[in-house]
């Protein structure tokens, strides 16, 4: 179920679509393609109706569980795709060599997909996903299936089609994953979109201070306040959001001023797992 | 345009698969089978002729065995058809590939289409070349000369082509196996429904004839092959035979009527436009 969605992806822009799993990701983007029917609503794509081939015209689309026809070779695969999306042969012939190339598999071309391992699988999947020069590509959790270093292929390939000025898609459960490549998000739960806009200030959003001292006690307590809010303490530590104008050394100087002995204090960085958390937690609750 | 394509894109996968080398060796090895039989068996008749100046008997032995040649012919040709298409969508879905495939500028419509054409032309080359191999071997052998062969070779073609187009229809909103499942039961019952029809003509039943009727109207694969054997029959044999006598249970001696053929046609392309707008609705 998905409720009033509506996103844009500019050129040369990567857009993270995140949520948990059952959250609506792979649903959004079959209907965006017309693979599935909205039971009610409508989508579009470029302007067009999903449901109408043209508006696919310019897209690419990696789909989750890629699979491809094994008994192909990486180049007849190729082949097909570009017949379907409308390219010349003379666009074929000189722009398959290209993206086998693009995607390091120049040397496999004329092997069957059934001898690929699943790495390899993954790449003629992108190599067909931008095929046709397409303006959008929309990857359905790209990564989820691929080692440390087949996912550092993938986002380094997510960062070469932003510098040439394609839009991405990018659909995932993967948060570092996407806070490595992302410019902007969009997170969804149950359909509904929760948070939605640019990755920097969400993650950079607050400034908070953890420190480590003896004894956690009200009189540090209310030595603090005057900083900004307490947002966590223990025994030992306690962390503190930081007010407007309010910088760590004061807050250092005032601790040691007081005479305590303050063990550590460190800058927290909020990940956007911890964003996450927050808002699906939040909306769960 | 898109669906040749994609009816390229079938044969391309016949031929990868190895289907059409099998295809080619096993009915080479089929033919060669059958023309050692033929002439086993037709120079047995002959001699055993007691009246060398007599062409009856050889005739007979030559019709029996042309149609027995001919009749394994339609069974291969209805198993290809099914086995062909049984998974020619649900395969592709089941599987996931067609997920990247459909997310092209491709419709629905133009999916099912191009695997129907795929598929056909296959068939057509089969049904001609294996019908043709048998009626020229029996030519040779025998000096044979069906009564039509180019409209048995339609009929037999309607019917496998009848059998594909059920199936591609099928396999658009039911699971593989389940597909073949029914199909295959389909295709049983039709034969079944011929036998029936046979033995009530020949015992004088015309509940049974009208149960074969009926069930030939659901699935007319039995039928039309039953058309296609009045003209596969020489003509001098048909004549001979007193009128509404079948003298082989799985050969007819009367031509199929222009309703049932119109029927059957009519079938192919319904079933067809279902299995599109089955398909055309699915969510993948």
């Amino acid at each position: 179920m998905l409720h009033d969605l509506s996103l844009a992806v500019a050129p040369g822009e990567v857009f993270g679509f995140l949520g948990p799993n059952g959250a609506g990701k792979t649903t959004t983007v079959k209907i965006l393609l017309g693979l599935v029917k909205p039971t009610a609503g409508r989508a579009t794509l470029f302007g067009l109706p999903s449901a109408d081939p043209a508006a696919r015209r310019r897209v690419g689309y990696l789909p989750e569980n890629f699979r491809f026809h094994d008994w192909m070779t990486g180049r007849q695969l190729l082949e097909f795709h570009g017949r379907l999306a409308g390219m010349t042969a003379e666009e074929r012939r000189a722009r398959i060599p290209e993206v086998l190339e693009r995607v390091g598999l120049a040397g496999r071309g004329d092997d069957r997909i059934g001898s690929y391992s699943k790495g390899m699988t993954q790449r003629i999947g992108l190599a067909q996903a931008i095929l046709h020069r397409p303006a959008l590509v929309l990857l359905d959790e790209p990564t989820s299936a691929l080692d440390p270093i087949g996912r550092r292929e993938v986002r380094d390939f997510i960062r070469e089609l932003r510098a040439e000025g394609v839009a991405v898609f990018l659909n995932s459960h993967m948060l570092g994953e996407v806070e490595m490549v992302c410019d902007r998000v969009a997170i969804v739960d149950r359909g509904r979109v929760v948070h939605a806009g640019p990755l920097r200030p969400l993650v950079a959003g607050a400034r908070e201070l953890r420190l480590t001292v003896d004894c956690v006690d009200d009189g540090l307590a209310r030595l603090l306040c005057p900083f900004g809010r307490i947002v966590g303490r223990d025994a030992t530590t306690v962390t503190l959001a930081l007010g407007d104008g309010r910088e760590a050394a004061d807050v250092i100087a005032a601790v040691v001023g007081a005479g305590r002995r303050l063990h550590a204090a460190e800058p927290v960085h909020r990940t956007l797992e911890d964003v996450f958390v927050g808002l699906v937690g939040a909306s769960e609750g | 345009m898109n669906a040749l394509v994609v009816a390229r894109f079938t044969l391309q996968e016949a031929i990868s698969r190895r289907l059409v080398l099998a295809g080619l060796l096993l009915s080479g090895l089929f033919l060669a089978l059958y023309a050692l039989g033929f002439w086993f068996i037709y120079g047995i008749a002959v001699q055993n002729t007691l009246d060398p100046r007599s062409r009856a008997a050889p005739l007979v032995a030559a019709t029996i065995l042309t149609i027995l040649g001919l009749y394994a012919v339609n069974f291969l040709a209805s198993f290809l058809a099914l086995f062909l298409s049984v998974g020619g969508v649900s395969g592709e879905v089941d599987s996931g590939t067609l997920l990247a495939v459909m997310a092209r500028p491709l419709r629905r419509s133009e999916f099912v289409v191009g695997r129907w054409l795929g598929y056909a032309l296959i068939l057509v080359v089969y049904v001609v070349a294996m019908v043709g191999g048998v009626l020229l071997l029996a030519w040779g052998l025998a000096d044979y000369g069906p009564a039509d062969p180019v409209r048995a070779i339609a009929l037999m073609m309607l019917s496998a082509l009848l059998l594909l187009t059920l199936s591609l229809f099928g396999s658009t909103w039911l699971p593989t196996i389940a597909n073949g499942v029914v199909c295959f039961s389909l295709f049983g019952l039709a034969w079944l429904a011929g036998v029936i029809e046979w033995v009530g003509g020949n015992v004088g039943s015309q509940a049974m004839v009208n149960t074969g009727v009926l069930v030939s109207l659901l699935v007319p694969s039995d039928g039309l092959w039953r058309g296609a054997s009045y003209y596969l029959q020489s003509p001098i044999m048909t004549e001979l035979l007193p009128a509404g006598r079948d003298y082989l249970p799985f050969a007819s001696i009367a031509p199929p009527t222009a309703p049932f053929v119109a029927w059957s046609a009519a079938y192919v392309l319904v079933a067809l436009v279902g299995a599109v707008r089955v398909f055309g609705r699915r969510d993948l």
